[in-house]
């Protein structure tokens, strides 16, 4: 070795890297630079050389050739080449030593390159304080490099010198200064290798298990079917067994990966059970359906398994199964999702045990629509879509062709199946068949629509069965019918209100055209509540004397035969015979004492689709109207006929010498005048203000556009409200909540007012022949004067008037107060009436202010003012 | 090693240099012509090829040193 030779190259060296005098450096700086320079180079020079770099010239060209095929393949075959060339050369003595420092310098950084702009320390920039520290140490390592050997870390074939001290003076030279470099470099050298130098460390650390966990992984896939295998055997049902000798995290994986495999059992288990109802079966069959494509996961898991298995390799630590991308963690990773979904499966099948077809929907509709998570959501949406399927079919069966096929009551629209009294279910097939039972109405319909498609499958029904209109229904089913699924709501809804109103039409077309329900009505105003006033009129006239009879000796055939005679002799008869064939007189149910009167009455007969609109309930009401009516009516007749006779008899027989007997029959008259009056005004008022007013309404209401069976029938239900309430005949008083003691109902107070009305009619009877007997007497007396034969007679006589009269007298004098009374009280309940028509009824009664109305609330100061009224009401009493 | 005519020993030596410029330039060695070859004859001389290596680096960071230095300076004259 020629040492000046090398110091001269090295001089060379120096100067071509390290750069020249700057234009404005001073002399002594560049001097130290470079003498720190030649010190540095000497001391590396001198230093002795590393042993362990052989001298092998193939190596180095490996070395060089390995790390071009992975940056640059095309340059790898380039290199070859040139190498082959440069062994040929014959110059260069050692080849091997150049292309190691080529190979040590390849990819240093380009020193003509500008300097990093870190360089330029920016004072905001974030790691300021990180570069300012850098530059120190660095500086720190040079200057430290004059004074001591420099150390040299063996294991790095890119002979880079880490930096490796930021704390120099608290660290003792050497060997702990070496101790933390190693540990540094491990820790940079963690950070910048990948996952695979990753697990063959983790694998170098591996503890032998038994079993292993190739065996574990050769029987996952078993245990996820559920099946018992021997490393994973399940004791019992619900109870899967681990290995005893695994280490804990193990365990926990084997945990996490037991999930799905319980889960998978007790939803397979839950399948086989026999499910009662279709959506219950369906259900069933959507789960297995699920499970169906978790049972596809695991055989992809499985096929993945084996093929990893194949490739193991014996010899690797672990059996190499870090290499092969199959662990028992990636499995738990890859089941993750289906575990979820299994979760849900179980969850909602457990849910499903005691709930039954739409509360099973609801359950499910609940976890689709408000769970927050939206696999969840997806996941019900789905299970939804393929589980409502009978549903549906149901659902479409009872829209379109109005049956109801749910064998195992599921649908939430159901037959009424009580039949403690058929009848009743006879008498009314649209309002009793079918009922809705609100649990049953599943979440994904509103409850106006479940009501709406409620009507649709009614009427449906109700059309086929009621009215005998099949045909239509079938051609209607074949016309109209889609398939319904869940998931197009909105489609679904629409064809629904399409049904919706197509049914509704044609039922309300057949109500009016065939069965003729507005017919039927107007005939029951007009007869049982005596619109037709000729034929009440008539057959009053014509049954009079027979109902004077008492109730037992009325025969069904005599009031047939008045009855077609009062039809046959008014406007009657010119009505439709279908509907003068339903009208019957008949009597009620026989009481012993009673007259005819009380029991008459007229019946329309209605018969079956026209019953549910009058309904038992209504022929009820309608009977009472009819009965108080005809009550009314009946004092009417009475009382005009009364009337009648007295004005004829007063031309003749009730002509009197005795003035007691004439006022008697003076304030009888007037008595009378004030009774036909109230008759007349009651009358008046329930015929034209109650009846035909609700009338109106009633048809104002059914001849709507969009108007439903069932808006016909509430309001018919309203229109017979109306008229008991308003018509006097409610049930109670409205008023007056706090005496209840003499709270009657008006039907009450009218019924005594009635009485006393006959009563006082029978008195006048009374009074008549007793007034046409003394008349006849006083003639015969009077013959007798002129015959002049015998006076004990006319004696005798004039001894009778008293014992007779007086009794009479009184008797009319009472009643016609007491009738007073009565109707003074009727007015003061009428006066503070919430209804404005009740107390029109009242001025109607009371226009000039005769009667005192009162309250009921003083019974002491009630008397004395009708007592009062009484003596001034006798005065002037309203003329009829 | 044989003895060659002189042309014919600087042709074969040129030559090596030119591969090895070649080689160098492949692994970004970042060496120019002169430099590459007072590196080999300074391995040719037998200094070990890894104290050279470190040799080169030191110096490259000192060089790196001074240049930013300069390049301070250089900013701090134009700021005044």
């Amino acid at each position: 070795m020629a040492p000046d030779r090398v110091a001269n190259a090295l001089d060379n060296l120096i100067t071509q890297i390290v750069p020249s005098r700057g234009p404005n450096e001073g002399q002594d700086s560049w001097q130290a630079r470079y003498n720190l320079s030649h010190e540095l180079v000497r001391a590396i020079i001198n230093s002795p050389p590393d042993p362990d770099i052989l001298s092998d010239v193939d190596r180095a060209a490996d070395s060089i050739k390995r790390k071009l095929i992975q940056s640059n393949p095309s340059h790898a075959l380039r290199f070859s080449d040139l190498y082959s060339r440069l062994l040929a050369v014959p110059v260069l003595k050692s080849k091997w030593a150049i292309l190691y420092l080529l190979y040590a310098l390849a990819d240093s950084p380009d020193p003509k390159a500008p300097p990093p702009p870190l360089s330029i320390i920016q004072p905001s920039s974030s790691n300021y304080r990180e570069a300012v520290a850098r530059d120190a140490v660095k500086k720190r390592a040079r200057a430290r490099s004059k004074s001591i050997p420099l150390t040299r870390i063996e294991d790095d074939p890119m002979g880079e010198s880490p930096i490796h001290e930021e704390l120099p003076h608290k660290i003792p030279p050497s060997k702990e200064q070496r101790r933390i470099a190693e540990e540094r470099q491990q820790q940079s050298e963690l950070v910048r290798r990948d996952v695979s130098v990753k697990s063959a460390l983790l694998s170098s650390n591996y503890a032998e298990i038994e079993p292993s966990e190739t065996a574990i992984l050769r029987d996952l896939p078993f245990t996820l079917q559920g099946v018992s295998s021997t490393t994973l055997p399940f004791t019992r049902e619900d109870i899967l067994k681990l290995p005893s000798s695994l280490p804990l995290p193990l365990v926990s994986i084997l945990h996490t990966l037991a999930e799905p495999s319980l889960l998978y059992r007790r939803l397979d288990a839950f399948c086989q059970t026999p499910a009662n109802g279709l959506l219950a079966q369906s259900l069933r069959s959507a789960i297995s359906n699920e499970l169906r494509s978790y049972l596809t996961l695991v055989a992809t898991l499985e096929g993945q398994i084996r093929k990893a298995l194949s490739l193991l390799d014996e010899n690797a630590p672990r059996g190499g199964i870090g290499n092969t991308g199959v662990t028992l963690k990636r499995c738990v990773v890859w089941t993750r999702e289906a575990t979820m979904g299994l979760r849900l499966l179980s969850l909602i099948a457990e849910e499903s045990e005691n709930k039954k077809g739409g509360q099973i929907i609801t359950l499910i509709h609940n976890f689709a629509s408000s769970n927050g998570d939206p696999v969840v959501a997806a996941f019900a949406e789905r299970l939804l879509g393929s589980f409502t399927r009978p549903w549906y079919g149901i659902l479409r069966h009872w829209i379109y062709d109005g049956e109801l096929s749910d064998p195992s009551l599921e649908f939430f629209v159901r037959e009424q199946t009580d039949n403690e009294d058929t009848l009743r279910i006879k008498g009314n097939v649209w309002e009793d068949k079918y009922e809705i039972a609100q649990d049953m109405v599943p979440s994904i319909i509103s409850q106006e629509f479940a009501q709406k498609i409620f009507l649709i499958g009614k009427s449906l029904n109700f059309i086929r069965h009621s009215c005998g209109d099949s045909l239509w229904v079938e051609d209607y089913s074949k016309a109209a019918s889609k398939e319904l699924r869940y998931g197009d709501t909105a489609t679904v809804e629409v064809w629904i209100d399409e049904a919706y109103k197509t049914t509704m039409k044609r039922l309300m077309d057949l109500m009016e055209t065939k069965f003729r329900l507005f017919v039927h009505l107007q005939a029951l105003k007009d007869y049982i509540l005596l619109g037709q006033g000729d034929f009440i009129a008539l057959l009053m006239e014509s049954l009079a004397a027979n109902l004077d009879r008492p109730s037992g000796s009325q025969y069904r055939h005599t009031l047939t035969a008045q009855l077609e005679h009062a039809i046959r002799g008014s406007n009657a008869q010119y009505d439709s015979p279908e509907v003068l064939r339903r009208l019957d007189a008949r009597m009620l149910q026989l009481s012993h004492g009673d007259i005819g009167w009380d029991c008459f009455t007229l019946e329309y007969k209605i018969d079956a689709p026209v019953d549910v609109v009058v309904t038992e309930w209504g022929n009820r009401q309608y009977l009472k109207v009819f009965n108080f009516l005809w009550r009314i009516k009946r004092v009417e007749f009475v009382l005009l006929s009364t009337w009648r006779e007295c004005m004829t008899g007063s031309r003749r027989v009730l002509q009197s010498p005795i003035p007691a007997v004439v006022q008697t029959w003076k304030s009888t008259r007037g008595v009378l005048a004030e009774m036909i009056h109230f008759v007349g005004q009651l009358q008046y008022y329930i015929l034209f203000e109650v009846i035909e007013s609700s009338w109106g309404e009633l048809q104002k209401r059914i001849r709507k556009e969009d108007c439903t069976l069932d808006d016909v029938i509430e309001a018919h239900r309203r229109y017979l409200e109306d008229i008991t309430h308003k018509g006097l005949l409610g049930p109670k008083l409205r008023h007056h909540p706090s005496d209840n003691k003499e709270r009657t109902t008006y039907l009450d107070q009218l019924s005594e007012i009635l009485r006393f009305m006959l009563h006082y009619r029978d008195t006048i009877v009374g009074l008549y022949s007793w007034t046409s007997a003394e008349y006849t007497r006083r003639q015969e007396a009077e013959l007798r004067n002129i015959t002049r034969r015998d006076d004990d007679g006319g004696l005798t006589a004039s001894d009778n008037v008293p014992s007779e009269f007086p009794a009479l007298q009184e008797r009319l004098r009472q009643l016609g107060t007491s009738f007073r009374t009565r109707l003074q009280i009727l007015l003061g309940d009428l006066a503070y009436q919430p209804d404005v028509d009740m107390r029109f009824l009242g001025v109607a009664m009371n226009f000039n202010d005769v009667y005192q109305p009162a309250r009921r609330k003083s019974k002491t100061a009630q008397t004395t003012s009708t007592a009062a009224a009484a003596a001034a009401g006798s005065a002037n009493a309203p003329k009829p | 090693m044989p003895k060659p005519d002189k042309p014919d020993k600087h042709a074969a030596a040129s030559q090596a240099v030119d591969i090895l410029e070649e080689i160098a330039a492949m692994l970004n060695c970042h060496m120019d012509r002169r430099m590459l070859s007072t590196c080999i004859s300074l391995i040719e001389q037998g200094v070990h090829p890894e104290s050279l290596v470190q040799v080169i680096k030191e110096l490259r960071e000192i060089a790196d040193e001074t240049r930013r230095e300069q390049q301070e300076a250089a900013v701090a004259n134009s700021r005044r």
